[in-house]
């Protein structure tokens, strides 16, 4: 029973993980500062899913890297691109849309008594 | 800092070399973010811990998929696969018996049964491998090298799925569908007569039987003289499997499903005629032991091959282009 809710509410949270992430790299963020930037916001990413998550946004474009060398451990930057600024825009939107149809779809639920 | 270099020896050790370095220096970079200024043992444990198994990382980086066959051709492939695996079987014991029948003849019987199952057990092991192997070969290629169709679930018509679709499929009177069995039926029949050409000196002609089990005793064909036509078969078998491969993408008779039909009748009624028209295809023991048990003359026994081979030929023939137009016009 609790595997199965565990495993459900991985699968809900995995496509919002997406746009959490977007949504904190409009300044350069590195891996580990990402990571307590979300955990701030009560965001719990597992953080073998980020990396791989932040080098496939790279691939696609929709950020890009650099290397800070000045300090003493090397991080990698990873930003907004204008591209991927457009898009998250929209997603966000869409987001939005989303959650509000759904919440009025589950209040609607819970007025009729079931819960 | 060993524990460290190892994790990260894990996971990049997985990963295609052009990202290894990069990915190297970004979880080190990572992982000393994450530990505190001075650390102990433990806590490099714990952020280990945090950041999980080396392989499902490894995993998350790798974007091509670690599967051989995926859901877009899973079901094409399983398919082909129940429909293929007992054609394989049924020509492995065929292939079995023409062993049989020229093999043995001195030994007991159960030194033949034992034999002979124990060779079946191998040959119909080899074969299931076989062409397991080639059927998924072909797909694993597929699967890797067609990016096109957007990751989409393939349909039987090899095409992205429309509503349209649905048009073909449903609604299909039940005497113009070409059902699975049909389709099977077709490969059985290509698998069978392909095997008794390429066995024919082992397999057809007369046969005495005796303790010792079946004997063939006079062979049917001069298999020289038959194997000549090699390429004209191969030719009719290209032609049949195509013919099955529409068939089982078209799923009902239509006019151009007839047509085909016709035409494929037609090219193997004529490479029949061929080749029972040859001089000497027959043995002569065979013709022999004919004219001998009818009190007939070898050539009226010819004629008789000759002519009934084509009769029956050309009325099953007919019949079955007839009936094929017969079914793409009900509806």
């Amino acid at each position: 029973m609790s595997q199965l809710l565990n495993s459900l509410t991985t699968e809900l949270r995995r496509g919002t993980l997406t746009l959490a992430v977007l949504s904190q790299l409009r300044t350069p963020q590195y891996g580990y500062s990402l990571v307590q930037l979300l955990e701030g916001s009560g965001i719990i990413i597992d953080q073998s899913t980020l990396y791989p998550l932040l080098r496939r946004l790279e691939k696609q474009e929709l950020v890009t890297s650099s290397w800070d060398t000045s300090e003493s451990r090397p991080r990698k930057y990873y930003v907004l691109s204008a591209y991927g600024a457009e898009i998250f825009l929209k997603l966000k939107e869409e987001w939005m849309k989303n959650a509000k149809e759904l919440y009025s779809l589950l209040e609607g639920g819970e007025k009729d008594g079931f819960n | 800092m060993d524990l460290i270099k190892i994790y990260i020896q894990e996971v990049t050790r997985r990963l295609p070399e052009k990202n290894r370095e990069d990915i190297a220096l970004e979880l080190s970079s990572t992982i000393g973010d994450m530990l505190p200024d001075e650390y102990s043992d433990e806590d490099v444990n714990s952020v280990l811990e945090k950041l999980g198994s080396p392989v499902a990382l490894a995993y998350g980086y790798r974007d091509k998929p670690m599967y051989l066959i995926g859901p877009r051709y899973f079901d094409v492939y399983v398919s082909l696969l129940k429909m293929i695996f007992p054609i394989a079987l049924i020509v492995s014991f065929i292939s079995i018996f023409a062993e049989y029948t020229t093999g043995y003849s001195e030994e007991s019987l159960i030194k033949v049964m034992v034999s002979l199952l124990s060779k079946g057990i191998l040959t119909i092991f080899e074969v299931g491998i076989q062409f397991l192997f080639w059927i998924t070969l072909v797909f694993v290629i597929l699967e890797r090298t067609d990016k096109g169709n957007n990751g989409q679930p393939l349909t039987a018509t090899f095409k992205k799925w429309k509503p349209e679709d649905l048009k073909d499929i449903p609604y299909i009177p039940k005497k113009k569908t070409i059902s699975r069995i049909e389709i099977f039926g077709s490969l059985l029949w290509i698998g069978i007569w392909a095997t008794l050409y390429f066995y024919a000196e082992r397999l057809l002609g007369v046969y005495t039987g005796s303790l010792e089990g079946l004997k063939l005793v006079a062979p049917m064909f001069n298999q020289e003289i038959l194997l000549r036509y090699w390429p004209l078969i191969i030719i009719v078998i290209g032609l049949e499997l195509t013919f099955v491969l529409y068939k089982l993408i078209k799923g009902q008779w239509t006019k151009r499903v007839a047509i085909f039909n016709t035409v494929q009748e037609l090219v193997g009624a004529v490479a029949f005629i061929i080749i029972i028209v040859t001089p000497n295809l027959l043995t002569l023991e065979f013709i022999d032991y004919m004219t001998e048990l009818f009190s007939i003359t070898s050539t009226q026994f010819m004629s008789l091959i000759i002519g009934g081979g084509i009769f029956i030929l050309l009325i099953s023939s007919a019949m079955s282009i007839f009936d094929g137009f017969r079914k793409a016009k009900i509806g």
